[in-house]
């Protein structure tokens, strides 16, 4: 077996070694000298290099046909594109951004997994905990993000955490695949914490998403 | 291909001011090649389209990050590679490579295109036995048109591995091409 880690001692190794890169002019002057040389005196490298020559040209034939997903693409960068330009669409995009990863068969498989996990939990623990009778308004709201963040890319997650705590916010989503973070903040002091929230340097946008409230 | 050089850093630029139509023309000169250079790697086309889609989302999100030390195709191919590995992680190769003969009609071919589908069946199953690296050396060389060096850099490897890899690869792509080699001469 010929080997090539010796090819610096031994100049019809290297020039060999060489031959792909001499055939598609991918070689510096002094490489291209010594593999001219070497052909010069050495039929076998001659009748590599046309061998090499016509690999290039049937491995090119090969070329697969995959169409192009510009628009799939674009669905995906539009939002930062247009950053603080309409949270209406970048949260949008986000849902689209979550869809897109749900799409995907690797996180599909996990998103039912979880999925089928929380309705078999959720049923047991219903069954547990369900009260004797319900009182008109006695349900607890659910859990539901109200605000959509963006953070600087140099945010820590301990400044994070540090923000969300000094606010009484929440984590109830993300990171979306533009980046955001959906927020579960007090409804009763949501817009005060709206304006800490933007006027602290690590937040790029803070924005409501369940209408404009108080 | 120095003025397709210029182009690029100009779209590089406009891209680093999140300019949407100068992405799209940047994936639309990469789409075709990244898709390739993939396909060679992952084998399902599914996967192809998710590695491609993060790896463009990379460079329109860390355009700003490009400081030009190396070319933009060699940056785009090395997140593609990286992409790549991780996936290939998830998703090992598929056991049975798919069918790749299209053809619907059973009428004879005729001996010139009869030859050319053998040598092309041949050369397919040859690179489908070579390694997903040796794969990536032998189309970024013999397609793509890269240097040694430029393979070393996306694959993030010494260039005597691109070297090695070459020397092996070519050597079971001729040995799949036996019969048809002399008449190449």
């Amino acid at each position: 077996m010929p080997d090539p880690i010796n090819a610096a001692v031994n100049p019809h190794k290297e020039a060999e070694e060489l031959l792909p890169w001499y055939a598609t002019g991918q070689l510096d002057p002094e490489e291209l000298a010594l593999v001219d040389d070497h052909l010069a005196s050495c039929a076998h490298c001659r009748r590599q290099l046309a061998v090499e020559r016509r690999m290039i040209h049937e491995v090119a034939a090969l070329t697969p046909e995959i169409d192009s997903g510009w628009e799939r693409l674009r669905q995906r960068i539009e939002p930062r594109a247009q950053a603080r330009h309409g949270w209406h669409e970048k949260a949008a995009a986000d849902v689209a951004g979550l869809w897109h990863a749900f799409a995907r068969p690797h996180v599909a498989a996990f998103a039912f997994a979880q999925l089928a996990f929380v309705v078999v939990a959720g049923s047991v623990l219903l069954s547990l905990s369900r009260p004797s009778y319900h009182a008109l308004g006695s349900a607890p709201a659910p859990r539901s993000a109200n605000v959509i963040a963006m953070f600087r890319a140099d945010t820590t997650e301990a400044q994070m955490r540090t923000l969300l705590r000094a606010n009484g916010a929440s984590l109830a989503g993300g990171p979306t695949s533009t980046d955001a973070y959906l927020l579960r903040v007090p409804p009763r002091s949501r817009t005060a914490v709206l304006a800490k929230l933007r006027s602290d340097g690590h937040v790029v946008l803070a924005q409501p998403i369940d209408g404009p409230g108080s | 291909m120095r003025a397709g050089a210029l182009d690029e850093a100009e779209l590089l630029e406009r891209i680093k001011a999140h300019d949407v139509d100068a992405f799209e023309r940047l994936y639309r000169l990469y789409q075709p090649r990244l898709a390739r250079f993939l396909i060679n790697l992952l084998k399902r086309p599914q996967l192809v389209e998710e590695v491609l889609d993060d790896t463009m989302m990379v460079v329109w999100q860390t355009a700003a990050s490009f400081r030009g030390t190396s070319k933009l195709s060699t940056w785009v191919f090395a997140i593609a590679y990286r992409k790549a590995l991780k996936a290939r992680a998830r998703w090992p190769d598929p056991v049975e490579e798919e069918p790749h003969d299209v053809r619907v009609s059973n009428d004879p071919l005729p001996d010139a295109d009869l030859e050319r589908s053998r040598v092309h069946d041949a050369l397919r199953q040859a690179m489908a036995s070579l390694s997903a690296e040796q794969r990536a050396v032998v189309d970024l060389t013999y397609f793509h048109g890269l240097g040694y060096r430029d393979i070393a850099e996306i694959l993030s490897c010494p260039v005597d591995t691109v070297k090695t890899r070459m020397f092996h690869a070519r050597r079971r792509l001729k040995q799949a091409l036996s019969g048809t080699l002399a008449d190449w001469l």
